[in-house]
């Protein structure tokens, strides 16, 4: 008896054959039926369990478990091999160099794209954001900036006026003043924002244009951190190799003032200095000014000092994307939007 | 302005390269914009004599001329030119020599005459772009003499001079800079004051606008042509030769920096008076134009008549001409403003009015004059009669005041010492009047009267000092966000939103033109009192005008899918009250066209502008038909009760083409300058939920909104979720009469605090399906 093969064990090698054969799915289920199903050949000995002699029964029993045991694991191995193949195989025809589903990406403008990275850079240097009008009243455009009643910028000529005698604002300084006239120092902000001057259009010159424009006053604010401020935005910018150079100019507004210049050879310009900004100290004028307007001594100049600085936006760009053209920036032509998807 | 190297040289010793002197005046803030070179320098180009001119013999537009190279023999040259005589000097090119575009002279046969070189042209020495024949020679040139005796080798520079630096408006005025800066010494043209006297001949009435006036009387004068060195000079920095005694003024003005003006004295009725002009006094200037002039005009004057606008243009009828003999020679102070007004409003810039208006310096008014009359005497014969007659005061210099140099060294950050601060000062022609350790007070040369206050002390120590050796700092100081920081992280997440379904950012301009205007959309606008151009007469009331400019210049480039949006600032009539704007148009097809998950192109509708809105995170957005008439549909946009704006699609006239053009121009919200709003966590549902649908056959009438209302009325808590998935009408379907549209939704039953059994959702999904069929009267469908 113990030498041979019981029957059951004979069964479950026909079952395990069938199975490990079986093609598909359909072929399995039909294997399962026969053998497990509830009149299959395996199940029938649950039935003739109770013919067995009262000893044997255990014997069978455990036996019956572990047929029933195996034969159940092997189809779902080979179930879950078959299902593998199926899918490989109903996949293997597809062709994976069809064009995904289309799903356009847009472009912001690349004016907003200068915008966003200077904003970020400054940001990281802690300065916040600052914004005033458009439309601005001469006092904050000029008077308040230290600039002569009988300087040329405010003529006709150069600064667009409004009916009632405000203006377009000529630069984004504006803010500073708005922004010393509502706060008390320390001061660290960025304004961006678009400026406006009265000159004929050409490649390199728009009625409307945009800046950001810096200001931080605080006690001991230096010429050393105006240039540490600007070296490590322009640095960032146009890459660490960029060569800057501060150039003394001359600003109302400002006194020491500069212009800066950048060198690199990542840019187009390469071996040429090119002027990206002007800056400098703020001018006491300007915080006497602002004290007069707050009618307080908040800005006194003998205990702040402070750096202020005008980037264009316009220009920037224009350098660091290879852009020839000024009025390509208010075109809006999607061949040119769609060039600066980032 | 144009510096002539050279010239410059004269007064102090140079770098010895001109990109060094370029690179030291531009680091120290006086901007070189361009460098070029002038004069004539070759080697074997000489000055030679033309001694006799025959016909060529076979050919009829050459000549054969026999010319003085002063070597003693004469020389045969062929040349093809016809507008010199015989006796006058030309440059000659000898065998060997190479003029520009390498150009070499060779002696050479001509048409079978030999020829041992060449005459030239002004053209063929680089000395001009064009020219018509010979250059011909002045009379002195020496026979013989390298042509570059005659045409000085000189580089030009060009420089940008700062509206506060006029002092350096002249080559000895740059020449004192320099000398400034390279610590060399400055040698000034040696001139003395002049002996003065106060006479009854000038009178000063307005002594505002004019608070000094000197006049010198010269006889004798021979007017005529310049000397070739004073030619040579003006002719280095771009000035034409008039004739020798305006050439001198000019001289002058161009050395010194103070502008004067030479009369003919035989021509004035009577002494000078400096006035205001009379209300619609008329003036004739010496470029032949009548000027009409207001009491804010300065004007010289005789007892008779106008003879000069003060510091701006001088008069047709007493400038110097060839007739002339005897002259008074003007040198003033005019007040600056004032000259800038008349100069502006006149339309008259000239290098005299460009100085004038910047501020001459008061302490070389009389020796310009005196330096005018020496070389008047040299080169036109002038003899000096009387002292030099003067009227009114010269400004007072400018007020001395003290540097504090702890302060110097704060505002620079890094430490200057006090002795190289007073070697800097000392430098630019300042005076140390006294001072300690800790300060010191200075004198200020008449010169720099933009030197007013400690600050511009500073920036003169660091302009020599060098910015380049101060080390950068990166001192920081925290601020809190501020509202516009709000704004614009805001409006940068409305962008991202935006470009990731695919839409282009564009960036129109604040102004905007007339026919933008008319065109509907903005019939009121603030207009700018003095536009530039007709594309630019008004601010924006809104940015749809120009969105629609952006919109037809792409659909002129072909592009077939557009989708655009911009946000910026509108500004609202009457009183430009600025608003920010978010607006989108789409036109053309959906993303990606035809393809070939899609199938055929789908132009885009009114439902893709609403989804895009939608997806801006802005809250649900209601839409209520409104009335426009420039859109074929238009809708206000509502967020709860709040109109935000208007959208839809425009009537084709407005569009400007036949694909349908879906706008939508928003304001965007205020609330957002105050603090963020922070999203609080609400708990996970836990329990599952079931969907059951209905599918309903509606009046085409019946919308969406009306089905919405009656399924979710409130009186299902357990509905949590209604989905529209299927929607076809008449059109779609031949089994659908036109009046009738099918609709499906997908209902979802759900609570959060057990699992729902399927009879109560099957009751909950009856009383809707009923509630429907009442209140609605649309047919269900199973």
């Amino acid at each position: 008896m113990l030498a041979m093969t019981h029957p059951l064990e004979e069964l479950r090698d026909a079952a395990l054959a069938e199975i490990s054969s079986a093609p598909n799915e359909a072929a399995l289920d039909a294997a399962r039926v026969r053998f497990l199903g509830k009149s299959g050949t395996i199940s029938a000995w649950s039935e003739q369990m109770k013919t067995l002699a009262k000893e044997e029964r255990p014997v069978v029993g455990k036996l019956l478990n572990q047929v029933r045991g195996a034969v159940t694991a092997a189809l779902e191995a080979v179930g879950e091999k078959v299902r593998a193949a199926q899918e490989t195989g109903a996949l293997a025809s597809l062709d994976i160099s069809l064009p995904g589903t289309p799903n356009e990406l847009g472009a912001l403008h690349p004016l907003t794209q200068m915008l966003d990275r200077s904003i970020a850079l400054f940001r990281r240097m802690g300065f916040a954001l600052a914004a005033g009008p458009d439309v601005e009243d001469e006092w904050h455009c000029f008077d308040a900036l230290n600039t002569a009643p009988d300087h040329p910028a405010r003529n006709e000529a150069d600064t667009f006026y409004l009916p009632d005698g405000r203006l377009l604002r000529t630069h984004t300084s504006t803010v500073q003043i708005r922004t010393m006239e509502s706060a008390a120092p320390p001061i660290r902000v960025i304004a961006p924002g678009a400026a406006f001057r009265r000159d004929e259009v050409d490649a390199t010159h728009s009625a409307q244009f945009h800046q950001i424009e810096g200001l931080y006053v605080d006690r001991g604010v230096s010429v050393a951190d105006l240039k540490g401020t600007l070296e490590y935005f322009l640095r960032e910018l146009f890459g660490p190799d960029t060569a800057v150079r501060f150039r003394p100019h001359y600003f109302p507004f400002t006194e020491p003032s500069f212009e800066i210049d950048v060198k690199s050879k990542a840019l187009k310009s390469g071996e040429k200095w090119i002027e990206v900004c002007g800056c400098g100290m703020v001018h006491p004028a300007v915080f006497e000014e602002v004290n007069r307007a707050r009618g307080d001594t908040a800005y006194d100049p003998e205990d702040w000092t402070g750096f202020a600085f005008g980037l264009g936006m316009d220009r920037l760009a224009m350098i660091l994307f290879d852009i020839p053209d000024i009025r390509l920036f208010a075109q809006n032509d999607l061949r040119f939007l769609r060039q600066f998807v980032s | 302005m144009k510096f002539s190297v050279n010239w410059v040289g004269e007064f102090v010793e140079l770098p010895s390269d001109n990109e060094a002197l370029a690179d030291l005046l531009t680091l120290a803030g006086v901007e070189i914009e361009g460098i070029e070179n002038h004069g004539a320098n070759f080697e074997h180009v000489v000055v030679a004599q033309i001694n006799s001119s025959t016909q060529h013999p076979n050919a009829d537009r050459l000549s054969v001329c026999q010319v003085d190279d002063g070597s003693g023999t004469l020389r045969q040259i062929v040349c093809g030119a016809k507008n010199y005589q015989v006796g006058e000097k030309v440059p000659l090119a000898l065998p060997g020599a190479v003029l520009p575009n390498d150009f070499k002279i060779k002696a050479s046969k001509l048409r079978g005459v030999e020829s041992q070189g060449m005459l030239c042209s002004a053209k063929e020495l680089a000395l001009s772009e064009e020219s018509a024949g010979l250059l011909i020679l002045s009379s002195e040139a020496k026979i013989g003499a390298p042509i570059a005796e005659v045409f000085p080798h000189d580089t030009i520079l060009d420089v940008e001079i700062t509206p506060n630096r006029s002092d350096l408006l002249s080559h000895f005025g740059l020449a004192r800079e320099i000398a400034a800066l390279t610590g060399k010494p400055l040698r000034p043209p040696g001139i003395a004051e002049p002996a003065t006297s106060e006479g009854d001949s000038v009178r000063i009435s307005a002594p505002n606008e004019c608070p000094f006036y000197s006049i010198q009387r010269l006889e004798n004068v021979t007017v005529g042509a310049s000397p070739d060195w004073l030619r040579a000079k003006l002719d280095a920095v771009g000035l034409r030769s008039v004739n020798n005694v305006v050439d001198v003024t000019n001289f002058v003005m161009l050395e010194l920096g103070q502008p004067l003006h030479a009369f003919d004295a035989d021509k004035l009725a009577g002494g000078i008076t400096v006035r205001l002009a009379q209300p619609n006094e008329k003036f004739l200037a010496l470029d032949g134009r009548t000027y009409p002039l207001d009491p804010k005009n300065l004007l010289i004057a005789d007892t008779q008549r106008g003879l000069a606008i003060g510091g701006v243009m001088g008069g047709e009828e007493s400038g110097v001409s060839a007739t002339t003999r005897n002259v008074l020679l003007e040198s003033a102070y005019f007040l600056p403003s004032s000259i800038r007004r008349t100069a502006r409003e006149l339309s008259l810039p000239s290098d005299a009015s460009y100085r004038f208006e910047r501020g001459v310096d008061p302490g070389m008014i009389l020796r310009a004059s005196a330096r005018a009359v020496q070389l008047l005497g040299e080169i036109a014969g002038a003899t000096v009669v009387g002292a030099t007659i003067v009227a009114g005061e010269l400004p007072a210099p400018p007020v001395g005041f003290a540097l504090r140099y702890a302060r110097c060294d704060a505002l620079l950050g890094v430490t200057v010492p006090a002795a190289a601060v007073d070697r800097i000062l000392e430098g630019f022609g300042l005076e140390k009047l006294g001072g300690t350790t800790e300060q010191s007070t200075w004198k200020i040369p008449s010169h720099r009267s933009d030197l007013r206050r400690e600050v511009d002390l500073i920036e003169e120590v660091v302009r020599v000092y060098g910015i380049g050796r101060i080390p950068g700092s990166t001192r920081s100081c925290f601020s809190a966000v501020s509202a516009a920081d709000r704004v614009y992280d805001f409006e940068a997440k409305l962008r991202q939103r935006l470009v990731a379904r695919g839409f282009c950012e564009a960036r129109t301009s604040a102004l905007v033109g007339r026919d933008s205007l008319g065109n509907g959309f903005a019939a009121e606008a603030v207009e700018l009192r003095n536009p530039l151009s007709e594309d630019h007469v008004a601010l924006r009331p809104s940015l749809l005008p120009g969105l629609l400019g952006a919109f037809t210049r792409n659909v002129r480039a072909g592009a077939k899918s557009i989708r655009l949006f911009e946000i910026g600032r509108a500004f609202l009539p009457p009183d430009a009250a600025e608003n920010r704007r978010l607006v989108l148009l789409l036109s053309g097809s959906a993303p990606g066209g035809a393809n070939w998950r899609a199938g055929r192109a789908r132009p885009l509708d009114l439902y893709d502008l609403k989804g895009a809105l939608d997806a801006l995170g802005l809250g649900p957005l209601r839409w209520e038909r409104a009335e426009n008439a420039n859109f074929a549909l238009a809708a206000g946009i509502y967020s709860e009760t709040t109109l935000l704006g208007l959208g839809g699609q425009l009537s084709s006239a407005h569009a400007g083409g036949p694909a349908p053009v879906l706008v939508a121009e928003l304001t965007l919200p205020n609330e957002l300058e105050s603090a963020p709003r922070i999203r609080r966590f609400q708990e996970l549902q836990r329990f599952p939920a079931s969907t059951r649908d209905i599918a309903l056959l509606a009046p085409a009438a019946l919308t969406h909104a009306e089905i919405l209302a009656s399924l979710t009325n409130g009186e299902e808590p357990l509905l949590a979720e209604v989905q529209l998935f299927d929607l076809f009408n008449g059109a779609d379907s031949a089994n659908l009469d036109d009046g009738r549209k099918s609709l499906a939704y997908s209902l979802t039953y759900q609570d959060k605090n057990r699992t729902l059994i399927h009879d109560e959702v099957n009751a909950a999904h009856d009383r809707i399906r009923q509630r429907l069929q009442r209140d609605l009267k649309v047919e269900l469908r199973e």
